[in-house]
């Protein structure tokens, strides 16, 4: 197994040691961010200096916009998705970590289902979603509890543009699949609104060779039904000059058949997940720089039932968030801030209500020495009754090394810590759950480069990072009596790798192209037991060693060609690597031609997936589904 | 160092594998004794895997080359998949049955090449089986969980015809049946969600009595007397707020002998320890001995003892949960085979260990959470 050598802290020293003093128009993407925001309020990548953030870009947000934020993830980052067969329950593994270690925000709060500390990306539809940032790497600092592996930031629809706007779009879809979509908003000079929600219904009805019966016959997958619907509600208000109102309303809902594997019995498996997220959101601004506050309820429901279950989880969690930023110039931004989360638990399994209170206090500073340095300095303690989560602190730099005709190349480093306060399920569940279990804590060294190249119209940019983490006192379920599974605080696991990407774009004429090609190389081992004979330096079980994409978007006139290419490699079923899954290399294409129609446009698609007809499974024994195909229809009221 | 002599032995086995299907090959025209892969002078192991993931796995340990080979029903069907929860394997002749508690049936193989030959369909929750001869079977199947109240239904016993692989008439017995033994002409199943023992006659496939013994009867022995030995779980309390086992609302363990000439107990050893359940009754090789798996330690039983053994024979201290999943004796050896199940993520071992003093002789690396042998 490679091992990988880490110069960062030295690299790290000499960013800091040398203060640069030529003046060069800094090209960094978080500048960027900084400048096109609206009046308040920046996106807290900007205290992410040296660290990846990936933003994914519009044009595919909008061609997947019938899909789910786990289609996306899987398509173009590097984030591994363990999709529990065609009905999707879709749980992420980033640089090598669990699916409690990715922390999903929404306009800047946790929406992590607080039971099992995770989000199920395949409930998120695109649709409902205005912007998509992937945090790699720890940043506990920044979002909090569960940013070990990373962060998946979304943001609700902006609008720009005053007027009224709609959008309805109808897909048709092998196995059985219909998606509707509809948005309408309206922009006036103090207030806006905007309005949409969708609906989805798939069969999944595909026909598969049943290896789990003598002589594998074929046979349609019975068990894979999906029906899911939602809506979203975004009212801003600009009560005066410096002061504006938000209000955010998203509600999903989702009723799955949970497909058994080959040979196993089929218990008729089916979940049903209902959340619901209200937040309101007051921005302010004032010589003492901008105040924002934040308040949001969510419900987060689930219901498992099978032939022999029956169990329902109900959980009202209550967070007030409120920062204050104060930014002088462009030289220095300082942001304080605050969290309060209150949980209401009425799950099955604890067999009483359970109540919880956290709070996290937060202080991020972002310091630009010169125009060609850019540092951030962020921590973070977090408060539990009971707990000691350790303090998360981030050291960050991104210094434009060398800048050279049309080159420009950074160098990036970054120290993070992270933590994960244990989930109510670990914690309370009966029997097993651990009231003694101690958070896990992580530790993240990065470095990488970053080049940017530009020659008339054809722009390319590209990223290099290698990475190592290491996470105290994992949490794993262990069978630790011959009658329950408890969660123990077991290992120390070390996740390290390789991140590589590049993006290149042109215009030639009415030619509009771009390619990009991502790798990324993941090893994460436990490298440490404090009792029993665990599984010591073996490859994780479900965490691929290689990932590897490669993406274009070819628009000419009214055509746009969108194809896809995802390559997974070979995955260890078992902590023991005794068995594993062999790789599998996915094609998606997708086709668009605009049509004007007076002022507005109808935009007709055909998308395929699996476009070889490759038979895959992503876990063990679940088959996926063959080739598929979509026609959708758009029509849009700009 | 470890992943080079595993490499190395995973190296040795391929040989011997490719060695032994060209011996065999040549060997076919023989046709003296059986041949096969598996049909050598070895162990298979039934391997569960982790339930709902249909990764049962079989494992052959092979004394002459002194290496194990794992997946083996893998290597030999696949892409056919064996199935969910391996609970019990049983051999008659040249098959062999793998009992696939989760996947409702019972997967037919060839005993000697592994060759998936057929399936027993239909089945609910089957447990264990047992054949009465190259015509006939017996497995018990659970049956009627009730999720709202954690209780079953009487379960019962499916008779297979194992020249159709069919099941041709079911026997109601109690909850839960477990174990099944053919003594004298009768079958005798443990329910171990009451507190009977189900005597059928296999002539007529009707119930003819059943025998009342203390609650929970797990598993069942027969020693050189013709005895029939019943371990009884007892009933475990469970504290109802952190759902940790109540010593004192639990009721013991014990250890029954039955009289097969007249279907009654004839004593019943009870343990003095209220919680732990035994289980896992194993004869040694000339049946004046049973092993049985009690607190996460193996003990041995003297048939003709009126009192429990006061030691333990193989007491591994502070040990993993599921370190006794199985437990087998080898008719040759009589060495105590053991299944050491880690938890249900990795691979499992097995564990022998010497039957006079206890001690562990050795370990090999087997599938996951190993829980039965079948002696070659």
């Amino acid at each position: 197994m490679a091992k990988f050598h880490f110069h960062f802290l030295s690299c790290l020293a000499l960013s800091l040691g040398i203060a640069p003093t030529a003046v060069a128009q800094q090209q960094d993407t978080t500048l960027y961010h900084l400048r096109t925001v609206e009046v308040f309020g920046k996106p807290a990548e900007v205290f992410a200096s040296g660290s990846r953030v990936t933003t994914l870009d519009s044009t595919f947000l909008r061609t997947y916009t019938s899909g789910s934020l786990a289609d996306a993830l899987q398509a173009r980052t590097p984030v591994f998705l363990k999709t529990n067969g065609p009905s999707g329950i879709s749980t992420p593994s980033f640089r090598g970590t669990s699916a409690t270690h990715t922390a999903v925000l929404w306009n800047g709060l946790n929406i992590s289902q607080p039971a099992l500390g995770q989000s199920d990306m395949s409930l998120l539809p695109l649709s409902s979603i205005g912007s998509i940032a992937v945090q790699h790497g720890a940043a506990g600092a920044t979002y909090g509890s569960g940013a070990i592996g990373g962060a998946v930031l979304l943001n609700s629809p902006t609008q720009l543009e005053p007027g009224f706007g709609a959008e309805a779009l109808q897909e048709v879809g092998s196995f059985g699949r219909y998606f509707s979509s509809a948005n309408a908003r309206y922009s006036g000079r103090k207030m806006s609104v905007a309005l949409g929600g969708y609906y989805l219904a798939a069969e999944n009805d595909f026909s598969f060779r049943d290896y789990g019966r003598i002589g594998g016959p074929t046979r349609r997958q019975d068990q894979a039904q999906v029906a899911q619907h939602g809506f979203t509600q975004d009212v801003r208000w600009q009560l005066s000059q410096n002061t504006r109102l938000a209000l955010h309303g998203w509600y999903t809902y989702a009723n799955r058949e949970v497909p058994p594997a080959l040979g196993a019995a089929n218990t008729n498996a089916g979940q049903v997940d209902r959340n619901l997220r209200l937040m309101t959101e007051l921005n302010h601004g004032s010589n003492w720089g901008e105040t924002s506050l934040k308040a949001a309820v969510f419900n987060d429901y689930l219901l498992f039932t099978d032939n022999s279950n029956h169990s329902t989880t109900d959980i009202n969690t209550y967070q007030l968030q409120a920062e204050q930023t104060y930014t002088y110039a462009r030289r220095w931004s300082l942001r304080g801030g605050l969290n309060l989360q209150h949980f209401e638990a009425d799950v099955q399994g604890y067999g009483k209500q359970v109540t919880e209170d956290r709070a996290s206090a937060f202080l991020l500073f972002r310091y630009d020495p010169s125009k060609r340095l850019d540092l951030s300095l962020n921590l973070r303690q977090a408060f539990v009754k009971g707990y000691n989560p350790a303090p998360a602190p981030t050291l960050g730099a991104n210094w434009l090394l060398l800048e050279h005709d049309q080159h420009q190349l950074y160098l990036k480093g970054n120290v993070s810590g992270s933590y994960r306060v244990p989930t109510l399920n670990e914690r309370f569940w009966q029997p097993g759950g651990n009231p003694d279990i101690k958070p896990e804590q992580g530790w993240s060294f990065e470095t990488g480069l970053r080049h940017h190249y530009t020659l008339g119209t054809v722009q390319l940019e590209s990223e290099l990072s290698v990475y190592r983490m290491l996470v105290d006192n994992w949490i794993q379920w262990m069978p630790v009596t011959s009658s329950y599974w408890s969660p123990r605080n077991l290992q120390k696991v070390r996740a390290q790798g390789i991140e590589l990407s590049s993006r290149a774009t042109t215009t030639r004429g009415d030619w509009q192209l771009a390619a990009t090609g991502a790798y990324t190389y993941t090893a994460s081992e436990q490298v440490k037991a404090y009792e029993g004979s665990q599984e010591l330096n073996q490859q994780l079980a479900h965490v691929p060693l290689h990932k590897a994409q490669l993406g274009t978007d070819i628009s000419f006139r009214t055509w746009t060609l969108l194809g896809n290419l995802t390559h997974t490699g070979l995955r260890y079923t078992d902590n023991s690597n005794a068995s594993s899954l062999p790789g599998y290399t996915l094609l998606s294409l997708a086709l668009h031609k605009k049509f004007s129609l007076a002022q507005n446009q109808f935009v007709a698609s055909v998308r395929s997936g699996n476009v070889t007809n490759r038979a895959y499974t992503v876990l063990e024994n679940v088959p996926m589904p063959p080739r598929s195909l979509a026609v959708s229809l758009r029509f849009v009221i700009p | 160092m470890k992943k080079i002599t595993r490499f190395r032995s995973y190296f040795l086995s391929a040989v011997f594998v490719f060695g032994a299907v060209a011996l065999n090959s040549c060997s076919d025209d023989n046709n003296n004794g059986p041949t096969g892969e598996y049909a050598r002078n070895g162990v298979l192991i039934s391997n569960e895997g982790a339930f709902t993931k249909s990764n049962a796995s079989v494992s052959f340990y092979s004394h002459d080359s002194k290496t194990v080979e794992n997946e083996s029903f893998k290597k030999v069907n696949a892409p056919l998949v064996l199935g969910d929860v391996l609970q019990h394997m049983a051999q008659q002749g040249e098959r062999l049955y793998l009992v696939m508690n989760n996947s409702g049936k019972v997967v037919v193989t060839n005993a000697n090449t592994l060759k998936a030959e057929g399936e027993i369909a239909g089945l609910e929750a089957p447990r264990y089986f047992t054949v009465l001869n190259d015509d006939k079977a017996y497995v018990t199947e659970w049956l009627g969980y009730d999720p709202a109240t954690y209780a079953y239904s009487n379960g019962r016993v499916a008779v297979v015809d194992l020249k159709t692989n069919t099941v041709t008439k079911t026997i109601t017995v109690g909850v839960q049946p477990e174990q099944l033994v053919i003594a004298g002409g009768k079958l005798y199943v443990a329910n171990s969600g009451g507190k009977t023992v189900t005597v059928i006659n296999t002539a007529t496939d009707a119930i003819e009595t059943s025998i009342t013994v203390n609650d929970g009867p797990n598993s069942l022995a027969l020693d050189r007397n013709n005895v029939l030995w019943v371990s009884s779980q007892g009933v475990k309390a469970y504290d109802p707020v952190d759902w940790s086992v109540s010593e004192e609302n639990s009721t013991p363990g014990s250890l029954a002998k039955i009289n097969t000439g007249s279907n009654t107990v004839a004593s019943t050893l009870t343990f003095s320890q209220n919680a732990p359940a035994p289980g896992k009754l194993t004869p040694n090789p000339n049946g004046d001995k049973l092993y049985y798996v009690f607190n996460n330690k193996v003990w041995m039983q003297d048939v003709n003892a009126s009192t429990l053994a006061t030691k333990p024979l193989i007491d591994r201290g502070t040990y993993v949960a599921y370190g006794f999943n199985g437990l087998g004796v080898e008719p040759a050896s009589g060495t105590i085979y053991a299944g050491k199940a880690t938890d249900y993520a990795s691979n499992g071992w097995v564990v022998r260990y010497n039957p006079q003093s206890g001690a562990a002789v050795d370990s090999f690396r087997v599938g996951i959470a190993p829980n039965g042998f079948v002696f070659r």
